[in-house]
């Protein structure tokens, strides 16, 4: 018999995951992370048990756990369910259940996480009673928050309206626990307040076409977070123009139009036409830079860029796999060896400017220690010359 | 001989799905290929291409194999896929450039010839946009204008009138024979007969897989001995046949 819709979706669903955590938790990774992760309890400990009570520390917890606390909603729908399931919708409910479970559990880890750094900030001058209020009240908020986004997504609310107003509210609710434990009544009342304004907004029946867009823009950016990490056969790829680029992208010289500068042409459009690459790249740049403020410890600092060139050289690798199994190249009478050596080419020069890019950051902030930011353009270099063989390699063997 | 094909079988796997297939294209000459959905002229194509590896026989174009000199095999070649493939974060004048630089024209000449199709096939106001946005019969042209500017000894163009509007379709007409008259060959993938009838000197007819007839209308004719038929009649006398031939035997 065949398995009900919802365990199989859930099933495939896991699956998934389980196959991209393969190869996102992978032995450098964990090395990295269980380094990184030791330094960074270490240090904030060390940082700890020096501070006097401070507001600040309240303000960080409260933040944190204001940005951790949004679970996702995945109603796992696909396109096609738009025409064969909204006849069955009131028989749905086993499904929709099933589904509310999933996602609830799904993002619980980021923030019991996020719980366990706040819970070591408040250490500092909270007895262990407000502590306690501070996890109740993160719950309640947690589950209200999965209750709104899941409930929001049949109305026709703004996903970043939402969004905003929840980050505000558990800021508040939280904040205020830890300047007067009193405050836990405004908390509950702006988090109900909500709750019931979204209640009020829902449609009568389900928005399929909606839930079922929400859905796939989820697993896209699933798919863009595992993108991060590895390459992402599923993420359909998207362009745009953006004029200021277009400086960049100029025709090329007499002696550079040829098949040696092709696919150079053609990475340099991918990669700065990209949706999210240049994005993404930006953004990991300005959170490594923030990190590395923050933490204000060259050894830590050196660890977290050499992590942050490792991301981006990953990041880097799907524009060459982008291109390598695509039509064109299988045809055009130009070697596929031309193809490895523009990849090799243009994304030196992208990793070397990134790398020199930290390497100024590092020495701003670390002027004594200057010599050591030689390292960022040498482990840019290595990683992206060891990552690229590793592209060949799988594309050698797929195309076998 | 510009393309000449002996004995292929082939398919995507194991299991063949066109067998032991001959026929050959001299230089100015448009050949039909004509066939049944799933008779086998995708996979054909996509062997002449070198997309697929062939299970037994072989294909020479400009008497050279692919496995002897992949470039030069491949330079002698320009292929118009089915369905229009473009490159998303490319713009039409990118298409352009990308195509010559990889067949090794200059910039001047493929620019030259570039305009000209971009006149003819009314896109010269579009250079700088994404092709993916255009319509599918704009797209189409896309395809066209890239394979047009490379002038090669030989064009794969499969099901070429697919989306095109009538203008394009008359356009491309009168470049197919155009280039035919300065000795290029090409190979059209179709299933309209009547186009077919009028444009190609010699149709190769292949069914489940399997080469049925190839030759001149009026070598068809006789070989089927209807003198007088249209290709329409004879293709579907010679497809009708082989299906009930098929289900005597079974």
């Amino acid at each position: 018999m065949k398995a009900p819709i919802h365990k199989s979706r859930i099933e495939d669903d896991i699956r998934i995951r389980a196959y991209y955590s393969k190869y996102i938790f992978n032995s450098h990774f964990l090395i990295f992370l269980t380094i990184a992760g030791g330094v960074f309890l270490y240090s904030l400990l060390g940082m700890l048990s020096a501070m006097e009570p401070n507001i600040y520390l309240d303000i960080i917890a409260a933040l944190l756990m204001s940005i951790v606390l949004l679970p996702k909603y995945r109603s796992l729908l696909k396109e096609a369910d738009v025409l064969f399931l909204p006849p069955y919708e009131k028989y749905m409910k086993t499904y929709f259940s099933y589904m509310n479970r999933y996602s609830f559990w799904l993002s619980a880890y980021l923030p019991i996480t996020g719980l366990i750094i706040s819970l070591l900030l408040l250490r500092v001058g909270h007895p262990g009673w407000v502590m306690v209020l501070f996890v109740g009240m993160s719950v309640l908020l947690y589950i209200f928050a999965f209750l709104i986004r899941r409930d929001a997504v049949n109305t026709p609310m703004d996903r970043n309206s939402v969004i905003l107003m929840l980050i505000l509210i558990h800021f508040i609710s939280l904040f205020s626990i830890l300047v007067n434990p009193l405050f836990i009544l405004l908390g509950l009342l702006l988090i109900g307040g909500l709750y019931f304004l979204v209640q009020k907004k829902q449609h009568k029946n389900l928005d399929w076409p909606k839930i079922i867009d929400h859905e796939a823009s989820m697993k896209q950016k699933y798919y863009q977070y595992v993108s991060m990490f590895t390459n992402v056969r599923l993420s359909s790829k998207q362009y745009k123009r953006r004029k200021y680029f277009d400086a960049l992208l100029k025709q090329p010289p007499p002696g550079r139009f040829n098949k040696n500068h092709m696919y150079e042409y053609l990475f340099r459009r991918t990669f700065l036409r990209d949706d999210d690459l240049p994005m993404i790249i930006l953004r990991l740049l300005m959170i490594f830079s923030i990190v590395i403020i923050w933490v204000d410890a060259p050894v830590l600092s050196v660890i977290v860029l050499l992590f942050a060139l490792y991301v981006i050289v990953l990041q880097m690798s799907q524009l060459y796999t982008a291109q390598a199994y695509l039509l064109w190249p299988k045809v055009w009478p130009v070697e596929r060896e031309y193809i490895q050596e523009s990849y090799i080419r243009f994304s030196h020069k992208v990793i070397l400017m990134i790398a020199l890019l930290l390497a100024v950051i590092f020495i701003f902030l670390h002027p004594v220690y200057f010599y050591i930011a030689a390292v960022f353009p040498l482990w840019g270099f290595a990683l992206n010359s060891y990552f690229s063989k590793n592209v060949y390699k799988k594309e050698r063997l797929l195309s076998d | 001989m510009v393309l000449n094909i002996e004995n292929l079988t082939g398919g995507y796997s194991r299991t063949a799905v066109i067998h032991d297939i001959s026929f050959n294209i001299k230089s100015g000459e448009i050949v039909g290929l004509i066939g049944l959905n799933g008779a086998g002229k995708s996979t054909t194509i996509k062997h002449i291409l070198g997309l697929l590896n062939p299970h037994a026989g072989h294909i020479e174009v400009n008497g050279t194999r692919i496995g002897e000199d992949t470039e030069e095999y491949r330079r002698a070649l320009a292929y118009i896929p089915e369905s229009p493939i473009l490159y998303e974060e490319l713009t039409l004048n990118e298409h352009i450039n990308m195509t010559a630089m990889a067949y090794g024209l200059d910039e001047a000449t493929a620019w030259e010839r570039a305009d000209k199709l971009l006149k003819m096939f009314r896109l010269e106001e579009k250079g700088r946009m994404f092709p993916t946005h255009f319509s599918k019969g704009m797209k189409q042209k896309v395809m066209l204008i890239c394979a047009f500017i490379v002038e090669p000894d030989l064009y794969i163009i499969d099901e070429p009138f697919l989306g095109l509007d009538p203008l394009g379709i008359e356009s491309l007409i009168e470049l197919m024979v155009s280039e035919r008259e300065d000795g290029r060959s090409i190979l059209m993938s179709t299933h309209i007969l009547s186009t077919a009838e009028r444009y190609c000197d010699r149709y190769v007819i292949l069914d489940d897989g399997k080469l049925l007839i190839s030759g001149t209308l009026d070598e068809l004719r006789t070989g089927m001995n209807m003198p007088g038929a249209s290709l329409d009649e004879l293709y579907l006398s010679l497809t009708g046949g082989a299906r009930s031939n098929e289900s005597t035997h079974s």
